[in-house]
């Protein structure tokens, strides 16, 4: 039976190899259309918001907007291997803001790792950073923030049939896993300081580290174990989000008028219900439901 | 340097691991190793191909490949263990393959006579080659696995990417905390450099103490 | 040597080690049976599994990334063996001042995980305003480590050249720069080569740190493909298995080289005596 599995899989291969692969299996990426159709609706600045001497007049020039963000973050800004296209919700409000400035969606996505961020725009290797980036006092010392953009929280997922955890609280003891250099680890440290926190590079390697009992929790964004619950029946979310973090859009620091530029842009698009549209062909894909309603912008501090 | 202070009981428990990991390590790299010297000069042919298919496999492997393919792998196949022993037995079979190549040339290094010798005076492969051969092997290449043995140091800093906290991945955990990257890696640097030095200190003793006066 | 420790296996040997053969190669079947069932039982055999990566994108993908790998190991080469060519000379200059911080570079850096280094260059430098674009955040810390590496190996080939060539050199009054770039280099240069190709292999691997500073080689590429598509296991067998061919390709060649200089040297050797 295991022969005859193996020998279908070497079939498999080479017939798909043969034939470049046209099948439409959901593990197979297709072209997505994630994102073009609402590009297509989204605003264009008037020509007299591109103030001469600004930011948006240096990029509009440029012809390209350069976007510190991720490849890897499934949902948020995940690089299509098939296309090269980076997908998700923040990489498409990227293309948007694009759109806004330069009448094109062009963008360029800095691969950032989430440390060099605030360096990246103080020496202005990127305009602007998408990337799950959490509004705080802190680092608003260093960076411009516009919006807030999004919501979201950390929230426990276990191996289902595990008993015993229903809050933060109850990781203390545990075995928690949590991916490296994410901020649930500062997030467990603070609620269940006992916890004993196991960290591995990325999200499918700590998915797979809980199902093969290498922790009994692990904790993540919402939206990212929402998505892996749904793929996978033997995960099970436990707890709704138990920290709000609002998302920001990050700017050089004291760009004021940048950041005047891109919060009206915001209002815009909340306002015309683009950003509604990018939810749902991102997040919404795996969150039942109406978009959520978007936060206000400037109403958290740092913002 | 207050941050060292400070972090002083997890970083020293990273040194802890780290020393674990590479004691442990070395000590299956070693054994593995000479099997793999064995196999490789061995009268059997099968063997002896199997011998150089393991050392070309390990070899030419990324080691970080292949902790986390055995950590995360190897429990799909029905192997599950600790994550320590896990990354001890994967660092162990990755170095063994260098040990096996150090013994090899150190056992090519060996004159021929006294192979010969050896196997005129009646003692078989096995006899001649722990009597007679390694021994003498084993002088030579006291420099080469001293060199194996601080890489294999330096490696152990890998075993981070599958959830176990030796001293590089101590030393960044502090960091993310601190965000005062200067004191600390250089402190764990300075910690690398003692345990190779340490290394250099034993590997210069055991030579001077095994060097053949002629 | 190894064929002098041993008489050729008699007809009673010969049936003996294929009974072993046979038996040992049966033991090792029925383990991989094994593990393949369990394997299988886990469902990790399934074709839906397999089946991205019989497809021509995910290919392409991990090709790209290896071009990435490529290109960060040839230019980390190119540069380490450069600046470690400058430090095994300094090495072997007889000024104090040269000898001394050379020596001492080399033996610090050689005992420091490449991985340190990474982190330093990724987390230390940019708070002291040196953020480097993500393609030297690997080239970089590699570069410096390997450098030691090329250092020691350059130093080797230049102390195994023979005294008196140094010493002809200089009697025909050529300076000790001249005298170690047209007579002394060349040599060296020859007998390291296997060294040098098993040491860049070395680097190839170290090129998987980019995986770290999430720089797109073949390593974080895979990382970006399992996320897509949640395949880990998969994606990790078909990522050693890359590795694997690229890197034996590379080791062969090692192993030409050496098989070619030693067949070179043996007939110099002959032509010399014969003279």
């Amino acid at each position: 039976m295991c022969m005859k599995k193996m020998i279908a899989v070497v079939a498999v291969a080479l017939l798909g190899l043969a034939a470049c692969g046209e099948a439409d299996n959901a593990a197979v990426p297709g072209p997505s259309k994630t994102g073009k159709d609402v590009i297509g609706k989204a605003p264009v600045a008037a020509a007299s918001d591109i103030l001469p001497g600004s930011t948006m007049e240096k990029i509009k020039s440029r012809g390209e907007l350069l976007v510190g963000g991720s490849l890897d973050a499934p949902l948020l800004s995940q690089q299509n291997p098939a296309t090269g296209e980076v997908e998700g919700f923040d990489a498409t409000m990227g293309k948007a803001l694009a759109k806004y400035i330069i009448g094109e969606p062009k963008v360029k996505i800095v691969n950032s790792a989430s440390e060099t961020r605030e360096a990246l725009l103080a020496n202005g290797t990127v305009d602007v950073v998408f990337q799950t980036y959490t509004i705080t006092e802190e680092r608003a010392k260093q960076v411009a923030f516009a919006g807030p953009y999004y919501t979201s929280g950390l929230t426990i997922a276990v191996k289902q049939g595990t008993s015993g955890i229903a809050k933060p609280e109850d990781l203390n003891g545990k075995k928690v896993i949590a991916g490296a250099n994410t901020p649930a680890i500062p997030a467990i440290k603070k609620l269940a300081p006992q916890a004993e926190i196991v960290t591995f590079g990325s999200d499918p390697e700590c998915l797979q580290a809980l199902k093969q009992d290498r922790g009994v929790a692990y904790v993540q964004d919402e939206t990212l174990l929402i998505a892996a619950a749904q793929k996978d029946p033997a995960i099970q979310i436990v707890t709704k989000p138990f920290t709000v973090d609002p998302y920001g859009i990050g700017l050089k620091h004291g760009d004021e008028q940048m950041k005047k530029f891109v919060n009206d842009w915001l209002g815009k698009i909340q306002a015309d219900g683009t950003w509604q549209q990018i939810w749902k062909d991102s997040i919404g894909t795996v969150v039942q439901g109406d978009a959520p309603q978007p936060p206000k912008i400037g109403s958290v501090p740092g913002s | 340097m207050s941050v060292l202070l400070d972090h002083l009981p997890e970083l020293w428990q990273g040194l802890v691991v780290t020393l674990q990991l590479t004691a442990a390590s070395f000590l299956g790299a070693a054994v593995l190793g000479v099997v793999v010297t064995a196999l490789r000069v061995s009268p059997v042919r099968v063997l002896r191909a199997i011998g150089t298919a393991y050392v070309e496999t390990f070899q030419n492997l990324p080691l970080l490949v292949l902790l986390v393919l055995a950590f995360f792998g190897l429990p799909e196949i029905g192997v599950k263990a600790e994550p320590l022993t896990t990354a001890i037995v994967v660092i162990s079979v990755y170095e063994a393959a260098y040990v096996g190549e150090a013994l090899r040339s150190g056992v090519n290094s060996v004159s021929k006579g006294q192979g010969e010798a050896a196997r005129a005076i009646g003692l078989t492969f096995t006899q001649s080659l722990r009597h007679v051969i390694l021994p003498q092997a084993l002088r030579t290449v006291v420099q080469p696995l001293g060199n194996i043995a601080i890489a294999l140091i330096m490696n152990t800093a890998l075993a981070g990417a599958v959830s176990i906290v030796e001293l590089t991945t101590a030393a960044k955990n502090v960091n993310l905390v601190e965000a005062q990257p200067i004191p600390i890696f250089v402190g764990a640097g300075i910690a690398y450099a003692l345990l190779a030095a340490l290394v250099g200190l034993v590997t210069g003793r055991l030579e001077r103490r095994l060097v053949i006066l002629r | 040597m190894s064929t002098v420790l041993f008489d050729e296996p008699g007809p009673k040997a010969r049936r003996r080690i294929r009974v072993a053969t046979v038996l040992g190669t049966l033991a090792v079947v029925a383990l991989a049976v094994l593990a393949v069932r369990q394997f299988a039982a886990n469902g990790q055999l399934d074709a839906d599994r397999w089946q991205p990566y019989a497809t021509w994108p995910m290919w392409r993908y991990l090709l790209t990334g290896l071009g990435s790998t490529a290109l960060a190991a040839v230019v980390s080469a190119a540069l380490s063996m450069a600046f470690g060519l400058v430090l095994a000379l300094g090495r072997l200059s007889h000024r104090r001042w040269v000898r001394g911080p050379a020596a001492c570079y080399v033996e610090v850096v050689r005992v420091i995980p490449a991985l340190l280094l990474v982190y330093v260059v990724l987390f230390a430098l940019p708070r002291y305003g040196l953020d480097l674009p993500l393609f030297w955040k690997l080239a970089v810390p590699l570069t410096l480590s390997n450098a030691a590496a090329f250092a020691e190996i350059f130093r080797a080939g230049i102390l195994s050249v023979e005294r008196g060539q140094t010493e002809a050199g200089l009697a025909i009054g050529l300076t000790r720069w001249r005298t170690m770039r047209l007579i002394v280099l060349p040599q060296a240069a020859r007998r390291v080569l296997p060294s040098i190709v098993s040491q860049s292999v070395g680097l190839l691997k170290d090129t998987s740190l980019g995986y770290v500073v999430s720089y797109g080689e073949l390593l974080f590429s895979s990382k970006v493909l399992a996320n897509y598509n949640g395949l880990l296991i998969q994606t990790y067998i078909v990522v050693a298995a890359v590795y694997l061919v690229v890197n034996m390709s590379l080791s062969k060649l090692a192993r030409t080289l050496e098989a070619r200089q030693r067949a070179g040297r043996t007939l110099s050797g002959r032509s010399s005596a014969r003279a």
